[in-house]
């Protein structure tokens, strides 16, 4: 999937390309999404999280920056969740400093664990996730344009 | 029996002392420390920040609060805490202090869920509180909504609630929050939407209801959030109105539509649960608009004998609606299983009230 634009006519399909995604990931990878408010990315998040085996309604990690699931799958264990929508732009460094005080580093590279960040761009730019997906709108208001490591 | 109540989970510290028994509570001091501007800069509350203003706060505030109610720790037979679902960080800060009172002190401890606490919370006003025990109030159907909840129980009595359904996505206020923000209004933004509403037509923007007609009792605040945003930045391309009345308009607008969802599926819960009472609490039961559509609605329903909101103090997280949960749980349990059992107590971030 890597390197591929999809392009997505509903809230279904976005949520079926996070699960096809899910089905690649073995553990220990970090996933960014960018994109602005309502472009799909929470709902790409659902199907991954379903994708991994995850029971729990994922809900908005925003009041609480950051939220962890289980999940049940061959080799991962853990499902982390971040939002990085309130924080301000990366380049002050906090947002990494916020994100540490949370516990975030305790999840990073760790074989069993995916983490999810929503609003990526915000987070410093030494931070290099596995996988960087970029969501827009298509060419309709109902379209999404997901883009996989451009 | 004394009931101390500390409640730490967000952005509030608060400590109450509350005289309990199943026939009348008296609330001998209550005390919240907000910490709204501290967090106000970053629009939305900062776990890392808020644990360390807890921290400053927590023993001063302990201080005052037993001298308000002029009680000494000796008089305290049971103290309660928050144990989630919250903040860890700011969870844990008033969670240790409350093990380490236990330990000294020699009290039995109570963790409350947040959750319960809110459930309770309008029967802290000293006139609802005989209501709590009458079999006439009892089923209730109760709707917890704020920044961070939009949940909705069945309350079979005081302190016995079944989770009926919930948000899928953001919560209700978290929905205030963005809509302030894309609108580019101070934090914390609920109340600034609701004030911007007052001055707008609820029907310039016809804005989605969402679930309203799905056959269960989840919310869903994520699309209409997306459909504000897009509505808003359509008509300003193209504006027939000032800026200001634009913003108004949105408010409303959206306003509108959020309550809507929240009456229609808590009155839809009440229905089917043939409920006497509706409750709504939480930060976001304080608004105006979301009371009035509730008492008008409610009103012309024979089968709702009360529409229970807590007082505007007890809206927002405190630690009175903690101490009378604890009551509550005590005066059912007795206080035996609560002695010295601050060892098997901890924060837990997201202690999920079924």
């Amino acid at each position: 999937m890597k390197g591929q634009k999809f392009i997505s006519k509903s809230a279904a399909q976005t949520k079926l390309l996070g699960i096809k995604l899910a089905k690649q990931l073995n553990g220990n990878e970090v996933i960014a999404l960018v994109g602005n408010l309502g472009s799909g990315k929470t709902t790409f998040v659902k199907g991954l999280a379903k994708g991994l085996g995850v029971k729990d309604v994922i809900t908005s990690p925003t009041f609480v920056l950051m939220k962890n699931y289980k999940a049940k799958h061959k080799t991962i264990k853990n499902f982390v969740h971040v939002d990085c929508y309130r924080l301000p732009a990366g380049r002050h460094g906090v947002p990494g400093i916020e994100l540490t005080a949370i516990g975030l580093g305790d999840f990073l590279n760790q074989a069993d664990t995916v983490v999810a960040i929503e609003w990526a761009e915000k987070l410093p730019k030494k931070f290099k996730p596995t996988i960087k997906l970029n969501f827009g709108v298509g060419k309709k208001p109902s379209e999404r344009s997901i883009g996989i490591n451009e | 029996m004394n009931v101390l109540g500390i409640e730490t989970s967000c952005d509030e510290t608060s400590l109450a002392v509350l005289e309990f028994s199943p026939k009348k509570i008296k609330l001998k001091s209550h005390l919240i420390s907000s910490q709204v501007k501290l967090h106000a800069p970053w629009g939305g509350v900062v776990p890392e920040l808020a644990a360390r203003r807890h921290t400053e706060v927590i023993i001063p505030l302990l201080h005052q609060s037993l001298k308000q109610a002029r009680i000494t720790p000796s008089k305290i037979d049971l103290i309660a805490v928050t144990g989630g679902p919250g903040l860890i960080t700011a969870l844990q800060v008033g969670v240790e202090t409350a093990k380490t009172l236990a330990l000294i002190w020699h009290k039995p401890l109570i963790p409350v869920n947040h959750i319960a606490g809110h459930l309770v919370s309008p029967f802290l006003a000293t006139s609802s509180w005989p209501l709590a025990n009458h079999k006439t109030t009892w089923p209730a159907v109760a709707l917890v909504v704020s920044g961070g909840h939009t949940e909705l129980y069945l309350m079979k009595s005081l302190g016995q609630q079944k989770l009926l359904g919930r948000t899928l996505d953001d919560a209700a206020g978290e929905a205030f929050d963005k809509v302030a923000k894309l609108l580019k209004l101070p934090y914390p933004g609920g109340p600034e939407v609701a004030k911007l509403a007052k001055n707008g037509n609820p029907a310039a923007f016809e804005f989605p209801r969402p679930m309203l007609n799905k056959p269960n009792y989840d919310f869903s605040f994520a699309g209409l959030k997306t459909a504000v945003l897009y509505a808003f930045e359509k008509a300003k391309k193209k504006p027939k109105t000032s800026g200001q009345e634009l913003a108004a308009d949105v408010c409303a607008s959206f306003q509108a539509a959020a309550c809507d969802v929240l009456v229609a599926k808590t009155l839809k819960a009440a229905a089917a649960a043939k409920a006497k009472t509706i409750i709504v609490a939480g930060g976001v039961s304080a608004n105006k608009e979301l009371r009035r559509q509730f008492m008008a609605q409610t009103r012309s329903l024979p089968a709702i004998r009360y529409t229970l909101f807590p007082d505007k103090e007890f809206t927002g997280d405190n630690a009175a609606m903690i101490a009378l949960a604890g009551g509550i749980e005590a005066n059912e349990h007795a206080l035996k299983p609560y002695q010295n059992n601050w060892r098997r107590i901890q924060a837990r971030s997201n202690w999920e009230l079924w």
